[in-house]
């Protein structure tokens, strides 16, 4: 039945763009509980997608799938294919290296390591790349420049990372993230640990970051996704509703699922 | 005011009552216990303490049975400290949830709670005697026998420690490194070692401190000796043995003595925790 559902309807996608992560009948178990029920998206390529719903819907569970960091604890499985740039990396020949240099990740609780300032963004670089003294200080401020953390911490790089703030940190730990240059970020409700001014400051880098990165955000929040969002996905039970662009996702959508969530009647 | 709310606030007086005299009692003895050891060993420390060796009885000191203790205390350390330390480290980052590692906790926290001669025993069984036979006596009792039993005291304080340690750590911070597209190897050495850096340090202090004061795993394997010697295949003094055997000298100059060793012992366990309490402190990698 999935799979009749699969060939004939057209994957949701709402967008314009080439899709630079093709997501196809993607199936999800967490030691036997079915939570995924066959996902089918195309995330455009250097725009946000949100993803929202209620908790327990799979949103965190299909971002977790695009870098495959489920992987690590046991009787997990992922059953379907996800593209990334036409490779699929359920593939168990595709390099687990690879990918996760090409997607990074982001958490809900800033997580420095606990190093200087400095060791937290040059560590992943070093771990990949063979690079000189001075090209890694360009690469480790161009990081925090991006993640726009340079002014507050280019005094105070020896420092260690655990003396900044939650803001801070979780800034710190998106320069991580993209001082590896991937092309998809991915951010795992990045703000909900953080207070209003900080969550601000992350939105507004996401808005800087989607010009050279594809970003998918899973988060809670709805004015959230609303306000930063290229496209909206609505996930619920484990099956994605609806996936459109954000204006008509808040403003017409077309499911009552979605209405009734976004307008608060559940969830 | 409702019966009810009477009924709770007596049992609360009484709850709170009961354990603050359980409190009480525990601190008295343990006041008790320091302020005797304090009492009669000040009185009995003098420099020939240091100098002396225990050859000379109650005209010596215990300088033999404290570098004897501070060489099998430290070899013991060298041995444990490294095996526990990585031991912990499986069990918290490649066993965590299989059976196997449920198995080997379960028999570290036996070993945890062995009998402390039983252990000597063992090490007088699997070195002391072989090492007679192989060289027809020549060398039975050893401080490195000695320090092998220590050692097993040790042991699983440290493996204990470093588990509990490695898995305070947030499971956040492993898939934060993992996503990076570090190795597990790297992450556990680089990463997660620093994070529980403090608390691992301070397991191995608390071992040091546990076995400094261990008497039974000493007596079939480092034995005594009355002279001193740095030589770990010699048989070597001890204070805890020292003190044992001088306490139960019908001598009151000995004795004596022993209450020195006594609270030379305790003073540097207490420094051993104060340590720790502070490099804990200090040091903490925090994550609320």
């Amino acid at each position: 039945m999935n799979d009749l559902a699969a060939a004939t309807a057209a994957p949701l996608t709402g967008a314009a763009t080439p899709p630079k992560i093709k997501v196809r009948d993607v199936h999800f178990y967490y030691n036997g509980y079915h939570a995924l029920k066959g996902i089918d998206m195309d995330i455009p390529e250097k725009q946000v997608t949100a993803i929202i719903g209620p908790s327990g819907c799979g949103k965190s569970t299909l971002l977790r799938i695009f870098n495959r960091i489920y992987a690590i604890y046991p009787k997990l499985e992922a059953k379907g294919s996800i593209e990334l740039d036409g490779e699929n990396i359920l593939d168990k020949d595709y390099s687990m290296n690879r990918l996760r240099t090409k997607v990074g990740m982001v958490f809900q609780k800033p997580v420095p390591f606990p190093m200087t300032i400095h060791e937290n963004v040059a560590y992943g670089i070093r771990h990949h790349e063979k690079l000189s003294r001075a090209d890694l200080e360009i690469r480790v401020e161009q990081a925090l420049r991006s993640a726009a953390l340079w002014d507050e911490v280019k005094d105070k790089l020896k420092q260690s990372a655990l003396g900044l703030s939650g803001g801070q940190q979780q800034r710190l730990c998106i320069a991580r993230g993209i001082a590896l240059r991937p092309e998809v970020l991915l951010l795992d409700e990045p703000t909900s640990a953080l207070d209003p001014i900080a969550t601000g400051r992350i939105e507004q880098l996401v808005e800087e970051l989607k010009h050279e990165y594809t970003i998918v955000i899973v988060t809670h929040n709805m004015q959230q996704a609303a306000r930063c969002s290229d496209r909206t996905a609505f996930m619920y039970l484990g099956e994605l509703i609806e996936f459109d662009n954000t204006e008509k996702i808040f403003t017409k959508p077309g499911k009552k699922q979605t209405e009734d969530y976004i307008t608060g009647r559940f969830g | 005011m409702s019966v009810i709310y009477v009924r709770r606030h007596i049992t609360n007086i009484v709850a709170l009552a009961l354990s603050g005299v359980a409190t009480l009692i525990g601190l008295i003895f343990l006041v008790w216990i320091l302020w005797i050891t304090a009492e009669n060993g000040f009185s009995a420390i003098s420099g020939s303490l240091f100098t002396k060796i225990t050859a000379y009885a109650d005209q010596g000191g215990l300088s033999n049975a404290i570098a004897g203790s501070l060489i099998m205390d430290l070899m013991a350390l060298l041995i444990c400290a490294p095996i526990g330390v990585l031991a912990g480290t499986y069990l918290a980052e490649y066993a965590s949830s299989t059976k196997l590692g449920a198995s080997i906790r379960f028999l570290n926290d036996i070993l945890l709670s062995a009998p402390s001669i039983v252990l000597g025993l063992f090490v007088y069984v699997i070195i002391v005697l072989p090492m007679s036979n192989l060289t027809n006596g020549a060398i039975s009792f050893s401080g490195f026998a000695g320090s092998v039993a220590l050692a097993l005291i040790g042991l699983p304080v440290i493996v204990r420690t470093t588990d509990e340690m490695l898995q305070l750590v947030p499971g956040t911070l492993r898939e934060a490194a993992l996503s990076l597209g570090i190795p597990q190897w790297k992450l556990t050495m680089q990463v997660l070692m620093r994070a529980a850096f403090s608390g691992i340090l301070t397991g191995i202090l608390l071992a040091l401190a546990r076995l400094a004061g261990e008497t039974a795993p000493l007596l079939f394997t480092a034995f005594g000796n009355n002279f001193m010697t740095l030589h770990p295949l010699d048989k070597m003094a001890s204070m805890p043995v020292t003190i044992y055997q001088y306490t139960n000298d019908p001598n009151p100059a000995l004795h004596a003595i022993a209450w020195a060793g006594a609270l030379l012992i305790t003073l540097f366990v207490l420094a051993l925790s104060l340590l720790t309490r502070i490099m804990f402190s200090r040091k903490k990698v925090s994550y609320e």
